[in-house]
């Protein structure tokens, strides 16, 4: 029962954190139809740079944070001008294949300026552990689940009030009548990078801050597209649900099945789960099914 | 426009040849004699470049199958050619089953697995699929490394490769194997573009709806790309693996795929030409980064960044992707197709 519990905890924090990740995709393809493969490494790189704010540079928490969210700023603003900016109107497979160019020279960056490709970042929370009835958890969960929430609800607020995430989502809408308007598209989509790579570098930071900085990084990237398959790929309501489900299957079934099959099963169960759901219900739990016409 | 000035058709298998005019035959003809006379002049070190440079193509040539004709995208392609490089190692090293007969079977497991992850390209496309083959990659290493009849983590030897009693050991011998059965492949699947399959193919990859309302089995036609593709990714690995004799699924990684994917974005997607040029492009600038300028720097300036040699094949190789996307989005067969126009057309380029 402890066990059981424990594991749920540390699941839907994961989970919190795919679906942060999972957000910022949700946000680049509502926005611009651009399939961001290059977010696992987005995320490495933004771990890195906070790495070098806290320890190389010796930063305090409160000047480090914000120099990572401007860096983060900067690196989606930068993604866009200069690589996606001239593919507009490509085919997917352009698109697709951009981001993986981009991934891989990101990756090479990062082996370039942090060689050792191990490093942990300084705790940011309070390690005391709490007890919940019967089970004993690292208070950091605690800490990375309220962190989540916060910045969903900030997304939320900035998407109901603020001109540009109303016009963001006027463009998921209908990109012609966006246009027809006068609204800046282009903006639009630069913004929406910038937001993207921005949550996806908190996200980072979070994860970074419990296990560590590694290459594992760059798949829970790729883990976070399951999250965006089960959701839907439109959906931002479906990436706050199925990112918890996603973490949930993880640490429950990673906990339950490694007896019972070969060691390491843990981090293949959302690939898995990737397969069975593009087998069922291919759009996701609250995708829109796409109908298509000649 | 493609062909000389003159060149006229009285039957239709004239029409249809693929070397056309005189002039074709005798450059064919010296290119294979070029081709099958290089382990006499290159050394033993470009030679094994060569050879890596063959498997490579054969594996390029069915991810352009998949991709570049059918539409369907797979970022998964290195752990297709693994399923074929352990197949033959398990086989031949464990079974000690003859060379030929694990080379056909890696092909045909490596296109079976590719068929079952195919299946879902039945419903979607695109990025879905895209994902769904990354998938397919961690899902495939993942058995690999821990099934103990592969040698797991640790890795497996695998024999030489040996037909009727001779065994491939050198350089030069493999290099024949794998240069006669790259031919043999290119051959095929340039006659294979041009058939019906080949125009389903390329129907279902302009619109795949349109496709089946005009009476292609798309379903068929996908699912036959797939098994394509990773056929010859089967027989890339299994290649791969009497020529390497030692497999470890280090060799197999997501940035190999991603690397195939570029290979046929640069040497332009749905071209017979496209994946040779992109093969030889990328394997032999990553030889001379990785084997001659990398070390030579690192020699020459002692100051160099510790990760500057790790660093620099990666980034190097995103950027050239992403300059190929932006600036030639049709790749370098486009541009040698332009090259060959310019040159028939001077001085009256207009």
């Amino acid at each position: 029962m402890a066990e059981l519990l424990q594991y749920t905890i540390t699941g839907i924090a994961v989970g919190m954190v795919y679906a942060l990740i999972a957000l910022g995709f949700v946000l680049i393809w509502k926005s611009s139809g651009v399939a961001n493969l290059a977010l696992g490494q987005i995320v490495l790189i933004s771990s890195w740079f906070t790495y070098a704010m806290l320890v190389q540079a010796e930063f305090p928490l409160w000047l480090g944070f914000p120099i990572t969210i401007i860096f983060a700023l900067f690196l989606g603003w930068a993604i866009e001008r200069f690589a996606l900016r001239p593919l507009i109107a490509q085919p997917i497979l352009a698109l697709i294949t951009v981001t993986l160019g981009i991934g891989y020279f990101i990756e090479g960056v990062v082996s370039f300026i942090w060689p050792w490709s191990v490093d942990a970042l300084p705790r940011m929370f309070p390690r005391e552990v709490i007890n919940i009835g019967p089970a004993v958890i690292s208070q950091e969960y605690v800490w990375v689940v309220g962190v989540c929430i916060l910045v969903f609800v900030l997304l939320t607020l900035f998407f109901r009030y603020h001109k540009m995430g109303i016009a963001m989502r006027a463009t998921a809408d209908d990109q012609m009548a966006v246009q027809a308007c006068g609204i800046p598209v282009t903006r639009v989509f630069s913004w929406s990078w910038m937001f993207a790579c921005v949550v996806a570098a908190i996200g980072g930071i979070l994860i970074s801050s419990i296990g560590g900085i590694t290459y594992g990084l760059v798949e829970t990237g790729l883990k976070s597209f399951s999250v965006v398959i089960l959701g839907g790929l439109d959906s931002f309501i479906g990436a706050i649900v199925a990112g918890p489900i996603i973490g949930l299957a993880e640490s429950i079934g990673g906990g339950y099945l490694t007896p019972l099959v070969w060691a390491g099963v843990k981090d293949i169960i959302p690939f898995i789960i990737i397969i069975i759901v593009m087998i069922i219900k291919p759009y996701g739990l609250f995708g829109e099914t796409r109908i298509e016409r000649i | 426009m493609n062909l000389p000035c003159g060149t006229r058709n009285f039957t239709y298998a004239e029409d249809m040849a693929i070397l056309r005019t005189k002039t074709h035959w005798v450059m064919f003809v010296i290119l294979l004699i070029l081709l099958f006379t290089l382990p006499l002049y290159l050394s033993n070190y470009w030679l094994s470049v060569a050879n890596l440079i063959g498997i490579t193509l054969i594996a390029a040539i069915g991810l352009n199958i998949l991709v570049g004709y059918c539409g369907q995208l797979s970022i998964g392609h290195a752990g297709f050619i693994a399923v074929g490089a352990y197949t033959t190692a398990i086989l031949t090293g464990r079974f000690e089953l003859p060379f030929l007969v694990g080379l056909i079977c890696a092909g045909v497991v490596a296109g079976t697995v590719g068929l079952i992850f195919g299946i879902p390209s039945v419903r979607v496309k695109g990025f879905y699929l895209a994902i769904t083959t990354i998938a397919a990659q961690f899902i495939i290493i993942w058995i690999i490394n821990h099934w103990e009849i592969t040698g797991g983590f640790i890795g497996i030897e695998v024999p030489y490769a040996s037909i009727a009693g001779f065994e491939f050991r050198s350089e030069a011998s493999q290099f024949f194997l794998i240069m006669v059965i790259a031919v043999i492949c290119i051959f095929l699947t340039k006659n294979l573009t041009r058939t019906k399959v080949g125009r389903a193919f390329i129907a279902v990859r302009d619109n795949d709806l349109a496709a089946e309302v005009m009476g292609v089995n798309v379903l068929y036609y996908k699912l036959l790309a797939f098994f394509i593709g990773c056929f010859l990714a089967g027989i890339a690995g299994a290649l791969l693996a009497h020529w390497i004799g030692f497999m470890n699924t280090e060799q197999f990684s997501l940035t190999e795929s991603i690397l195939y994917i570029g290979m046929i974005i640069i040497g332009g997607l749905g071209t017979s030409l496209g994946p040779i040029l992109g093969v030889i492009f990328i394997r032999i600038l990553q030889q001379l980064l990785t084997a001659q300028l990398v070390p030579y720097l690192e020699s020459t300036f002692n100051m160099m960044p510790a990760g500057f040699a790790t660093g620099v094949t990666p980034m190097l190789f995103g950027l050239v992707i992403v300059l190929f996307l932006v600036l030639e989005p049709r790749g370098l067969a486009h541009r040698w197709a332009l090259i060959k126009s310019a040159y028939r057309l001077w001085p009256f380029s207009y």
